[in-house]
């Protein structure tokens, strides 16, 4: 048995499966630290092969080797602080040519390096092949494997090759460059080991002083100026690249066959004229399934639960637990979660066409069709596919703001999802548009909808023109080949995705729940007899002159809305019981409702001006979550709710002092 | 000429690269250097493109297609 540790780096592209590739040898058992002095996320685990304990470090996805921004910073002064034994550099093979530029680089540090060919399932897919045993022999002898992150496949191969290849030492020089600037390698490499002795890796070094890397040279200055009289970058690059060329030439086939049938996809797909209907068409098919299949589901969905929540309480009563218990439990957690579980059919829907468009990589190419269309309101043109699925649900439709690049980008779209109606918001606008507008209940439902696209557009017109963000229509985004989507990778997808989505009904949801519960069960004296003197109540009562300016001053209202905070659905439910209605979607409990409102003069302009409430306001307790998540700002959260509340109360106030002074 | 007014279906070689630091290196990192033929496969009114080069198709918006100075590659 060994007792040295192997200390291995995982180094790769961004979106080259790295992470993936390290969770699938970590699991759970991982470190999630910070880089020193940096806010990029650091994460480590341990692995065992036959005796040999290996210490796994997840190095930030990084282009190349440069110093210009900290992920390669960081990554470089990990590597050549001699902290990392080997590296495995994680390739995307699919391609190749661009990911071995980082590759290149790597080779040029002299430690050892072992090639993990990641995605071939992909590369077969698209019919190309890669001959693994010429690349290895191009790329100095290092080990080269083939894996699956996904599939776990390769994954032995791999920690054999680390440990084999550690034990082995170090390959051989790999780029060869011209002439001059070989000479001046050799000039520079021999002024370096006559001033510091012995550096770990004088070639790099070199090179990097050539290129005049800012960093290396306060490290190592060297007086040379008949050497190192100007950048010689550029020259490197290209000459790193003439030999991925060769290499790429050498390995890879088939490759203009695949090309072939994506630029012919690409002339209609991205045309300048068709791209945009081509692009709406395929949304409204995805819309038709996510609503109209998903909907189908989703009442069998609603039947189980009922079934589920009166089988319960039947139980629960049979075997005499107390009535406080089940209440909580039925009313509280069952009908919280329950409620959201609900809407997984849908969700499951939408996100299967998602990954569907994204694996098949169409979804990269909306970024461009789209891209003036919403460059006209300051956002970037990815960022429409996140207010699309806003419309479905604003939790996975903040998810998905995941796919922009940077954080400015991120946070801009984050703020505008919300105001998308998403279909939790549905219920509301039904309940209410029936009651109090008769036969224009529709376009007063679909008004709603059209308002909150206006609000999102609005919002972002104003937040771009206050605080514009810089490098406007600076879209740079690869489109990759167009492959039949793999089931596997689309399954994944949709797990991920569903998963995120029960946890979270699972934690946040049903904590909400039960202090919901407790907040319209209780009071200071313990139970209260009745909503109306519950903390809620109280609560209720304490924002009526708040809410009165908007039409919204009575107390049930107010804590209607404050219960539509854990989802917005439950405004619907909350509203059922703050006004004793039996059944609220029957004509008959509709009528009731409209009744007890109206008995505190609740009419139509309040119900409209309740209705934009709704619709603007914080969507529910999960998407805060989620944007906490997403964003990993508490400041940045707070500041996005009392942005929708503020908002939303004020355009309650408009409509209802504007609807009262025209109607009144 | 600028990439942004590319023909489509024409290459071209790049000449100059004047866009923001962040995304010269990106732009550097993908091989789109001096000298470097670049295919314009698809290209808006407003001069955002789709791009060929060193085997990999980019979409660039008009800020970065204008910053990138080419001439018309020798048939």
């Amino acid at each position: 048995m060994s007792e040295q540790v192997i200390t291995v780096g995982f180094v790769g592209n961004p979106n080259c499966g790295k992470t993936t590739l390290f969770n699938a040898y970590t699991g759970a058992n991982l470190k999630v630290a910070n880089w020193p002095g940096v806010t990029v996320e650091r994460m480590e685990g341990a692995a065992y092969y036959k005796g040999h304990k290996l210490r796994l470090i997840d190095l930030p996805g990084i282009y190349s080797l440069t110093s210009y921004s900290i992920e390669e910073r960081v990554a470089r002064k990990c590597i050549m602080e001699e902290e990392i034994d080997v590296i495995v550099n994680i390739v995307d093979a699919s391609s190749l040519e661009r990911n071995l530029y980082l590759t290149m680089q790597l080779l040029e540090f002299r430690k050892p390096v072992v090639l993990a060919l990641n995605m071939m399932d992909i590369v077969q897919e698209r019919g190309m092949e890669i001959d693994t045993h010429r690349l290895p022999e191009m790329l100095g002898g290092i080990p080269v494997v083939p894996v699956s992150a996904r599939k776990r496949m390769g994954l032995d191969v791999l920690l054999h090759a680390v440990v084999h290849h550690y034990e082995e030492g170090p390959h051989e020089k790999v780029v060869t460059y011209t002439k001059g600037i070989e000479a001046k390698l050799e000039k520079v490499e021999k002024a370096l080991a006559d001033r510091y002795g012995e550096v770990s890796n004088p070639r790099w070094v070199a090179i990097k002083l050539l290129e005049q890397d800012e960093e290396i040279g306060k490290l190592y200055p060297l007086d040379l100026p008949d050497v190192l009289d100007k950048s010689y970058e550029k020259r490197i690059i290209n000459e790193k690249y003439a030999y991925i060329e060769e290499v790429v030439d050498e390995c890879l086939f088939n490759r203009e066959s695949a090309a072939a049938s994506t630029e012919k996809a690409d002339r209609y797909l991205t045309h300048r004229i068709f791209g945009i209907p081509i692009f709406l068409g395929i949304l409204a098919v995805v819309f038709f399934l996510t609503f109209t299949v998903g909907d189908f589901l989703k009442g069998y969905f609603e039947m189980g639960l009922e079934w589920f929540s009166g089988s319960l309480m039947n139980v629960l009563g049979g075997i005499g637990v107390s009535d406080w218990l089940i209440s909580l439990v039925v009313d509280g957690i069952v009908a919280g979660v329950g409620g959201i579980l609900t809407f997984l059919p849908n969700i499951v829907i939408l996100f299967l066409a998602l990954a569907f468009l994204e694996d098949s990589g169409y979804m990269a190419r909306v970024a461009y069709v789209m891209n003036e269309v919403m460059g006209s309101v300051g956002l970037s043109g990815k960022a429409f596919l996140p207010m699309i699925l806003g419309f479905g649900c604003t939790v996975p439709a903040i998810m998905a703001s995941r796919g922009l690049e940077n954080e400015k980008d991120r946070r801009r779209t984050m703020m505008v999802t919300p105001f998308m109606s998403c279909s939790a918001r549905l219920p509301i606008y039904v309940l209410f548009a029936h009651i109090f507008f008769g036969k224009y209940a529709m376009i007063a439902a679909y008004s709603l909808y059209v308002i909150g696209v206006l609000v999102a557009i609005l919002v972002a017109k104003i937040a771009n023109k206050l605080y514009p963000l810089p490098e406007e229509n600076a879209l740079l985004i690869e489109l990759p080949a167009y492959k039949m989507p793999n089931p596997h990778t689309v399954f994944i997808y949709v797990w991920e995705k569903v998963k995120d989505y029960l946890t979270k009904a699972g934690t946040v949801i049903f904590v909400v729940s039960i202090f919901l519960w407790f907040l319209l069960n209780y009071n200071l004296h313990g139970p209260a007899e009745d909503v109306s003197v519950s903390f809620g109540a109280y609560l209720g009562r304490i924002l009526v002159p708040l809410l009165k300016p908007a039409g919204l001053g009575m107390w049930q209202i107010a804590v209607a809305l404050l219960c539509g905070l854990s989802a917005k659905e439950v405004v619907v439910s909350s509203c059922a019981v703050l006004f004793a209605v039996s059944n609220i979607n029957s004509s008959a409990g509709m009528a009731e409702l409209g009744a007890a409102l109206g008995a505190g003069g609740f009419g139509p302009v309040n119900a409209y001006a309740f209705l934009v409430f709704c619709l603007l306001y914080t969507p529910c307790a999960a998407a805060i979550g989620t944007i906490q998540r997403e964003s990993h700002s508490w400041k940045f959260t707070v500041k996005q709710v009392l942005f929708q509340l503020a908002l939303a109360w004020a355009a309650a106030v408009l409509v209802f002092q504007a609807g009262s002074l025209i109607f009144g | 000429m600028k990439l942004s007014d590319g023909v489509m279906g024409k290459t071209y070689l790049v000449v100059r690269v004047e866009v923001a630091e962040r995304i010269t290196r990106r732009l550097e990192a993908l091989g789109i250097n001096e000298g470097i033929p670049v295919l314009v496969m698809n290209r808006k009114k407003n001069g955002t493109v789709i791009i060929k080069v060193r085997g990999t198709w980019l979409a660039l918006g008009t800020k970065i297609a204008s910053g990138i100075e080419v001439k018309e590659a020798a048939e």
